[in-house]
């Protein structure tokens, strides 16, 4: 405790946290939160105008909220359960496709010498500085052209290819930790490559692989611009679902859907967190 | 290193990763045959058309604007991400170390969607923003931000210096405290640190950040969707416009392939750049 209690009453020494650092790092934080604060309280409004801070507070935006969700508006496409369920199932299917495509790639990466291993590396973080509306368009072309219907593989495609640097990167980390020895000493006990495979090495990758499974899972359930372009009636997720109710008129209850979306991301974040534990998130 | 002799292995194990990476590339590359095809008859024929279309003033000043919107946030975003990774990266407490990841990653990772919902309410006419700068006296009255320059960058610094701050947290936690140290005694003062010490050698990620930045806020696009409307049109928005009100995909590909080559341009000629200023000062420690 009185490590977490003397550097607000003495000078910090050099290599330490200032309380000027400490304190512009709170501010700058704060404005980021900004806009998600600004929502959440919006949410709690009770006026019908979108002046901030609101007037008076009440809950009558989550009850609207509620309605819609229970009963939806013939006038939508597609109820919010409808929405919310193609989300669950995609960003499902992405965290699912990502961890088994990334544990192997980042086992090769971390475990053998070959040529062409650099550019290799390269090419995986290409996704990352790839513009996410090209991304949207070329992968609108390719899917029209392909005689089959993929369904909502469409997006999944589409966010398994965003999110794989982030797990490549994070199950990449956690192995880099896992000396060869581990595996060394099964061989010697006569495991085979395989079952050394699954019984040494992925448990101890675990934390490495849940963090990129969890990281697959937060970006798949938040992507909006290329799905923006992917979509079509039946695979619409949450944010395009939310996006086509405000195209004319944004109207409050938006926020408390919005507030039920960044509750669900801050428990995946402080999730995530949990297990990535100190080394910070890879990226 | 275990088994150098076999050589198949790695990229049996790699196989999945370059599938799903494969269709990136026939996706780009399908785009780089439409913007050479013709409005009509895309796949069958060849023309620049395109491209010629592009170079009106319409499109130049929207490139520009988004190269310019991309630097200027860049800037801001890496010098607000100072503070923050340098707390990342020196904060004691367990607790503090979390919560400062957590409101890292909020804006970065919560849908920008809704990010752009909550900005709509901050500078809207009688928003936050507004209110506190009248209240402040700095402004007499309210100042337009919604569908304006200024209002779109606040966006995307907000949502884009996760980006800085991450790698340039990681790159100051691998430097030893023990430097800042040896500063200290010989005399300099925190700022001589930060500026001499700590930034100089923390550079490769605070650069690796700067590209992040760059690169995401060249694409843009929720954000200049939702808080630019149709005055400020960076590309990505013009993209998009190009395919659902007027079904013109080889102008869409153009546009796009556009885009990625100015991104592109700007990230090699920085790297070049930062190469040769760490050879200069290789030459000289």
């Amino acid at each position: 405790m009185t490590s977490l209690a003397l550097p607000l009453l003495r000078r910090a020494l050099p290599g330490q946290l200032t309380r000027l650092t400490g304190v512009l790092a709170t501010v700058v934080l704060i404005l980021a939160a900004m806009p998600i604060i600004t929502m959440i309280i919006m949410s709690f409004g009770a006026s019908d105008t979108l002046a901030f801070p609101p007037p008076s507070y009440g809950l009558q935006w989550y009850r609207a909220a509620w309605h819609t969700f229970m009963s939806p508006d013939a006038s939508d496409v597609l109820s919010m359960g409808q929405a919310l369920g193609t989300s669950l199932m995609v960003a499902l299917a992405t965290m699912l496709i990502a961890a088994a495509v990334a544990i192997p790639a980042a086992y090769a990466l971390n475990r053998f010498d070959f040529p062409g291993k650099g550019l290799v590396e390269q090419f995986i973080a290409l996704p990352m500085v790839y513009p996410l509306v090209m991304l949207g368009i070329s992968l609108l072309l390719v899917f029209n052209y392909l005689p089959l219907e993929l369904g909502i593989f469409r997006l999944v495609i589409a966010h398994v290819i965003l999110a794989l640097p982030f797990a490549v990167k994070n199950c990449s980390a956690s192995i880099a930790g896992i000396g060869p020895e581990f595996e060394e000493a099964a061989y010697l006990m006569g495991a085979r490559p395989l079952r050394a495979m699954f019984d040494v090495v992925l448990p101890l990758m675990r934390p490495g692989i849940l963090a990129g499974m969890l990281f697959a899972f937060i970006v798949s359930f938040n992507e909006f611009t290329v799905t923006f372009f992917l979509y079509d009636v039946d695979t619409m997720t949450l944010p395009v679902w939310l996006y086509s109710r405000t195209v004319s008129s944004l109207d409050p209850t938006v926020f408390s859907f919005a507030v039920f979306i960044v509750l669900i991301d801050f428990g995946l974040i402080w999730l995530l967190e949990k297990l990535v534990g100190d080394d910070g998130v890879a990226l | 290193m275990l088994d150098q002799n076999s050589n198949a292995r790695p990229w049996l194990l790699l196989l999945p990763v370059l599938l799903f990476l494969a269709v990136l590339a026939a996706a780009a590359l399908a785009v780089i045959r439409m913007s050479v095809g013709s409005n009509g008859d895309e796949w069958h024929s060849v023309s620049l058309t395109s491209y010629a279309d592009l170079a009106t003033p319409y499109y130049m000043k929207s490139l520009w604007l988004t190269l310019r919107l991309a630097f200027q946030s860049t800037v801001l975003a890496v010098l607000l991400a100072i503070p923050v990774a340098i707390a990342m990266a020196r904060a004691k407490s367990k607790l503090a170390r979390r919560l400062l990841l957590t409101g890292v990653l909020l804006p970065l990772l919560v849908n920008l969607l809704l990010q752009s919902y909550g900005w709509l309410i901050i500078l809207g006419p009688g928003g936050v923003l507004n209110n506190s700068l009248l209240a402040l006296g700095i402004v007499q009255r309210p100042v337009q931000w919604l569908y304006r320059e200024n209002g779109v960058l606040l966006g995307l610094i907000q949502t884009a210096f996760p980006l800085a701050a991450l790698p340039m947290a990681s790159a100051l936690k691998a430097i030893s405290g023990s430097y800042e140290e040896a500063a200290a005694t010989m005399g300099a003062s925190r700022w001589q640190i930060l500026r001499h010490v700590l930034l100089p050698l923390a550079m490769p990620g605070i650069l690796s950040g700067a590209l992040l930045v760059f690169a995401y806020n060249a694409s843009a696009f929720a954000v200049p969707l939702l808080l630019g409307g149709r005055r400020v049109s960076m590309l990505a928005v013009l993209v998009r416009d190009q395919i659902t009100p007027l079904l013109n995909w080889p102008a869409a590909s153009a546009t796009s392939v556009v885009l990625m080559l100015a991104t592109l341009a700007v990230m090699a000629l920085s790297q070049k750049l930062v190469h040769r200023s760490q050879k200069m000062l290789g030459n000289t420690p």
